[in-house]
């Protein structure tokens, strides 16, 4: 094969035929489509197709040859790559660019062309060759990757829209609570605040916003208990709920506020911003107190005919005939006991109300605790003659707490000795100094109390099951002792086993009598 | 039979007549005041050797009235004993200046005897 000369097509007469048909046979072998056309005919007609390009059009060469090139763009007449084709024959350019074209059956394939001229010597356009290829699968592929494209943009959009929908919501819920809420960074800079804490305190979001809390309204924020809150407490104990802070305010007056505070330990961005929640709790303590005002009033004003009715059931019993009726007797001595009943009653809820509210009044006096213990045992053994109420030990002759209290707690504990055991005929009481507590003990030989009751027994309104229908009351008078030992700073707990009696203990803290010394 | 007089001031009328009936039965003479503010001239006319002395009452209360019958010299040493339903009742009491204290709803038997108790003292 002489033709084939160091790469390149060398034609002499002797091997011209036979090149040439290895040169057909060349082209025949490609992949892409390969035409000729003659640009010195009208209309540029197809003079030279290779079975390439009848691969790729599904059209046969009889249906190529003599045809412009234009048949296999059918009747998709308006792409404008047609127009920068004619413009490059025009001109007698090459030019490369990607056209839809379709098959003989009709299904559209792209077409990546190759257009260049062949000129002879004096440069006219005589052939233009055209190299084509079938890039349906990459224009597939693009397009496919465009469409992911589109569907990933709308997704971030999507998301973008639901993540600011999300925080405007938030933003909204924060913006409606009925609480005050300010976010500082860690500096105490305040970094936004919700509308009720403009609202509550009077103030504006420019004045607010961006300056430091301590100097808020020329200081008015500056409160030492808040100071301790931000620097003392919650650096160490995060986050910090219902701290009370009390403070009067130069404009709005005084605030009584609860306090939730929450320093952010997550990574990132938010790191060590601390969200202040405010509870505006001033008007609630009114009305507790002017609940706790009406309670006194009620129970002072029921208490008045009470008295008088006792006194009345009292003297009628003096003044019973010695022939009176074993059931007139019986009648008045009950009539006694439910004016009682009524009384207490009338106490405990007063009691309750106060201690709920917190609002007990401690009037802390030194006195001689066994003594009064004596008392209770005297008043209470006159009163029960069914048990020997036994008391043992000392404790001390000076505690400084509220007597009528202490004296309440002592009572309770021990007619609820007295009470579940029926079928005993002793309660023992022991007095003893435990390092700087003092400790009363009162044991019972009754009905006990099972562990899983001995932890509900101190809950307010809770009676234990069994028993409620044997002993009518309303199940406060523990929960009242627990909260006055509490308020006094000692603890008040029961150890008891069922059918064998309880010993309920509480202890006391004799700290003050050392401070005295 | 006693001769002491004991006045009794209550607003509330009820009690009054309860403790009246009490006290009468027990050999005193008593003298019922419901208005407080008459309280003064009744003492003045009865000269009464002890005075029960509730605290909640309109316009004059209890404390009050405790506390300008101790400012006075004729009635500075008078037996007075508060009967009260107030929970604060016996500190208030004792803060004014009373012999004695009984809370509403007392006992018969209590009653009686803080009254000899305090008029014999």
């Amino acid at each position: 094969m002489d033709s084939l000369n160091n790469g390149e097509f060398s034609f002499s007469n002797d091997t011209v035929k036979q090149d040439l048909s290895l040169l057909i046979k060349a082209l025949d072998a490609s992949l892409s489509g390969v035409i000729l056309t003659d640009n010195q005919q009208p209309d540029n007609p197809i003079i030279y197709c290779n079975k390439g390009f009848e691969r790729i059009t599904g059209y046969s060469r009889k249906d190529i040859i003599g045809h412009n090139c234009r048949f296999l763009q059918k009747d998709d007449r308006n792409q404008i790559q047609r127009q920068q084709l004619k413009d490059a024959i025009a001109k007698g350019e090459s030019i490369v660019l990607e056209i839809r074209n379709y098959r003989k059956d009709g299904s559209l394939f792209w077409n990546e062309l190759y257009m260049s001229p062949i000129k002879d010597v004096k440069g006219n356009t005589c052939y233009f060759i055209g190299v084509q290829n079938d890039i349906s699968r990459r224009k597939k592929a693009e397009a496919e990757l465009e469409h992911e494209k589109d569907v990933m943009e709308q997704r971030v959009e999507e998301r973008t829209k639901s993540l600011r929908e999300n925080e405007e919501y938030l933003a909204s819920i924060v913006q409606t609570v009925r609480e005050s809420l300010i976010v500082l960074d860690p500096d105490l800079t305040v970094l936004s605040v919700n509308s009720h804490f403009l609202k509550t305190f009077k103030v504006s979001k420019e004045e607010t916003e961006g300056q430091s809390l301590y100097e808020l309204g020329n200081g008015q924020w500056n409160i030492p208990k808040l100071k301790e809150l931000l620097e003392k407490i919650l650096p160490t104990n995060n986050p910090v709920e219902e701290f009370e802070v009390e403070h009067d305010f130069p404009h709005i007056g005084r605030k009584l506020m609860l306090l939730n505070a929450h320093r952010i330990e997550l990574e990132g961005h938010y790191r060590d911003r601390i969200l202040i929640a405010i509870e505006d709790i001033t008007d609630r303590r009114d009305i507790e107190r002017r609940k706790d005002d009406f309670l006194s009033i009620a129970s002072h004003e029921l208490k008045t005919p009470l008295t008088t009715i006792k006194g009345y059931v009292q003297i009628m019993q003096r003044l019973l005939p010695k022939d009176a009726s074993e059931k007139f007797k019986e009648i008045l001595a009950k009539t006694g006991v439910y004016v009682e009943r009524l009384n207490s009653l009338i106490a405990e809820l007063l009691d309750v109300s106060r201690i709920q509210t917190g609002n007990i009044e401690l009037h802390k006096e030194p006195f001689n605790f066994d003594k009064t213990v004596y008392e209770v045992v005297e008043n209470l053994q006159a009163a029960n003659q069914s048990h020997q109420i036994i008391v043992k030990g000392e404790a001390t002759d000076s505690f400084e707490g509220d007597e009528s209290h202490i004296t309440q707690v002592i009572n309770n504990l021990l007619s609820n000795a007295i009470k579940y055991s029926p079928d005993a005929n002793r309660v023992e009481v022991y007095l003893s100094r435990v390092s700087n507590y003092l400790k009363f003990a009162v044991t019972d030989y009754g009905m006990g109390i099972s562990l899983d009751e001995q932890k509900k027994i101190f809950e307010r309104f809770y009676r234990v099951g069994e028993i409620q229908q044997r002993f009518p009351g309303m199940g406060i008078g523990l929960y009242i002792c627990d909260q006055i030992i509490k308020n006094h700073g000692g603890s008040l707990w029961v150890e008891s086993e069922p059918s064998k009696g309880s010993t309920f203990s509480f202890t006391l803290p004799l700290n003050e009598r050392i401070s005295y010394e | 039979m006693s001769d002491k007089k004991v006045l009794i001031c209550d607003d509330d009328e009820g009690i009054l007549d309860m403790l009246g009936l009490i006290l009468s039965d027990s050999g005193y003479q008593t003298i019922p005041v419901q208005n407080s503010l008459q309280i003064y001239e009744e003492i003045k006319r009865e000269k009464p050797d002890l005075v029960l002395l509730d605290l909640w009452m309109p316009v004059l209360s209890g404390d009050q009235v405790l506390r300008t019958l101790r400012r006075s010299p004729d009635t500075e040493h008078l037996r007075v004993i508060v009967i009260s339903a107030s929970r604060e009742g016996e500190r208030i009491a004792t803060e004014a200046g009373a012999d004695g204290f009984l809370a509403k709803p007392f006992d018969l038997e209590q009653l009686i005897s803080r009254v000899e108790q305090v008029i014999a003292a």
